[in-house]
């Protein structure tokens, strides 16, 4: 089963600018994913954990910071994660 | 919830503008020097030639540059006279608190004129036979004009009936969000059709200026003033209210904001909740005393948003309010006691608590007022990483009682603990509400004499405290923070002084 894990960097500027809502949008989805279209594999488990400042970078500049599998995202909001998530989320990319 | 406050606890682009200028000012106030360098700032926010979400960058940094004086604790420019960003910053480039009313702003060139409230049929409309609508209609507003719904704008009174009875939802309500927001009617328009405050209505509880999609309403901090203070080597001492558990991410527990505030320049740092537990045990024993023998009922006064809506819509009755001191007020003289020397901050959700602070009464019990947002951003300008601190120290302060007064029916609950531990013969009503409109409405119950013998908690933002303007977190979230750190109280009931 390929599972997405995801990090979310915690560190101030990161709070700061909206890491508690991509969290909260992350949750929002693990909630409905028994309801997602046919398109998407609603079995691929969805795991967050939350991180301070990822591989120890300052990244003061580029918050907030999120890793889907080992991948780094900067400047994240939950639209841009979101998009990255569900598209992961897709049958034909497992 | 009413609807306009669809956005409450959501990160969008408004927020992390509003943020961005508190994280700057900050920056600005930490670095000292020549203050004329505002003038940068916005360029620094809004950078390049492409707007981000207005007709051009030149729009979009004049508001910033608006939003960098309101943080300054200046006032609007006027917008058809030339002046700099910083006109004026001398007098507000200060150690001590500086204020000029209106504390709460519409920039009005940011504001995009929303149409006021009127109830329009959708495309949804398929002109069914029923049409409830048309019969719904007390005014005879509604009625079927080549096959469709059709409402005259002229006749409708925008009660909203024939919105709740079209089995299509074809009839949509168009609403500014600010006025939405105000439980008070207070948002008006100018001559161009764009949100004007009127300040005799207006109780400055900050919904509006959270609930604006474009950004247009900001109030003033005090965040530079404050700073200055403590660069400047003067004694500050931080009273922090009770909804400020979570505010700032999973890694800042209590005693690491604690810390964290110790890191930034404040002296000490007491919870307000140690005035919340002194007021839980007055009002518990001024309820037992005075309701119904001298008083008919008791209004609880920890909310400065509840009691401003009482005196100035309810003049009758604010007798009846309690006359306890708020516990921000109570926190603030029990650290000026022992520490007449020093400045003395709240820090909290509540952009109403900056005018309580300037009242006669109270300014000089509390110098400045500063929100959790606008605290995070001087966190971040200082570089403070939360998972670097060691726990040192902790919050022993007050009870689990006073805790609890941060979100809605906190403040009711944690009297009536105290009435039935300490009176327990007492028989106690209560009644509470959330949200200034439904305040309004539980105050006109109290007026016509129907919770006589009650105690009645008042709260302006919807969810209590921790629902607040200057807020960080979603509003669910804190609410299930400060439940799990009021179970980590080392004592859950504040104890009754001696005298009473």
């Amino acid at each position: 089963m390929n599972n997405l894990n995801i990090e979310i960097c915690v560190g101030t500027k990161c709070v700061m600018n909206g890491a508690m809502d991509i969290m909260q949008s992350i949750e929002n989805l693990k909630e409905i994913s028994s309801e997602l279209s046919e398109q998407y594999n609603s079995d691929i488990e969805i795991n967050i954990t939350t991180v301070k400042c990822l591989e120890g970078a300052k990244h003061h500049c580029s918050s907030p910071w999120v890793s889907i599998n080992g991948e780094i995202f900067e400047n994240t909001n939950s639209e841009t994660i979101m998009a990255e998530i569900i598209d992961r989320m897709k049958w034909d990319v497992v | 919830m009413g609807c306009g406050l669809k956005m409450r606890g959501l990160y969008t682009p408004v927020t992390q503008i509003r943020r961005q200028v508190f994280e700057e000012i900050a920056r600005l106030a930490y670095e000292g020097g020549d203050y004329r360098r505002i003038e940068d700032i916005p360029y620094k926010i809004i950078p390049g030639e492409i707007p981000r979400y207005r007709e051009s960058v030149f729009k979009e940094r004049a508001i910033v540059g608006e939003r960098l004086r309101l943080a300054m604790g200046l006032s609007l420019r006027d917008v058809g006279k030339p002046a700099p960003i910083s006109k004026g910053i001398e007098d507000s480039a200060i150690s001590e608190k500086y204020y000029e009313p209106p504390l709460i702003n519409v920039i009005s060139f940011a504001c995009d004129a929303c149409a006021e409230k009127s109830y329009i049929v959708s495309e949804n409309c398929r002109g069914c036979l029923a049409h409830p609508c048309t019969s719904v209609c007390p005014v005879k507003a509604v009625s079927i004009v080549e096959g469709f719904s059709h409402i005259d704008k002229e006749k409708c009174i925008k009660c909203g009936r024939c919105k709740e009875a079209c089995p299509y939802d074809a009839i949509t309500k168009r609403e500014r969000p600010c006025a939405a927001a105000c439980g008070v009617d207070a948002i008006e328009s100018d001559h161009l059709g764009r949100a004007k405050i009127n300040p005799d209505k207006c109780v400055s509880c900050g919904m509006c200026m959270v609930n604006c999609p474009f950004a247009a309403i900001a109030d003033k901090s005090q965040i530079f003033q404050l700073i200055r203070a403590m660069e400047e080597g003067k004694e500050v001492i931080a009273i922090v209210a009770p909804a400020f558990v979570g505010q700032f991410g999973p890694l800042a527990t209590p005693d690491k904001i604690k810390e964290a505030l110790q890191i930034l320049g404040f002296s000490m740092v007491y919870e307000v909740a140690l005035g919340a537990d002194m007021g839980a045990i007055a009002e518990a024993h001024h309820y037992v005393e005075k309701v119904p023998s001298e008083l008919p009922f008791l209004l609880t006064s920890c909310c400065p948003s509840w009691s401003m809506l009482a005196k100035k819509y309810f003049p009758d009755i604010i007798g009846s309010i309690s006359n306890e001191l708020t516990p921000m007020v109570a926190t603030a003289r029990y650290v000026k006691e022992r520490h007449p020397d020093a400045h003395v901050t709240f820090i909290g959700p509540c952009s109403a608590k900056k005018l309580e602070a300037s009242r006669k009464t109270v300014r000089s019990d509390v110098d400045f007022v500063i929100t959790f947002e606008e605290l995070m951003g001087m966190f971040v300008a200082k570089e403070i990483e939360f998972s670097d601190l060691e726990r040192s120290t902790s919050f022993h302060d007050a009870t689990a009682t006073g805790r609890g007064y941060g979100v809605a029916g906190g403040v009711a609950s944690a009297i009536e603990a105290c009435i039935h531990e300490y009176y327990p013969a007492k028989e106690v009503k209560i009644d509470r509400a959330e949200g200034l409109s439904n305040c309004k409405k539980l105050l006109q119950m109290v007026k016509a004499g129907k919770r006589n013998g009650y105690l009645i908690e008042g709260m302006g933002c919807p969810g209590g405290c921790v629902a607040g303007a200057g807020t960080i977190i979603p509003i669910n979230k804190a609410a299930i923070a400060l439940q799990n750190y009021k179970q980590t109280s080392s004592k859950k009931l504040p104890e009754k002084p001696e005298e009473v």
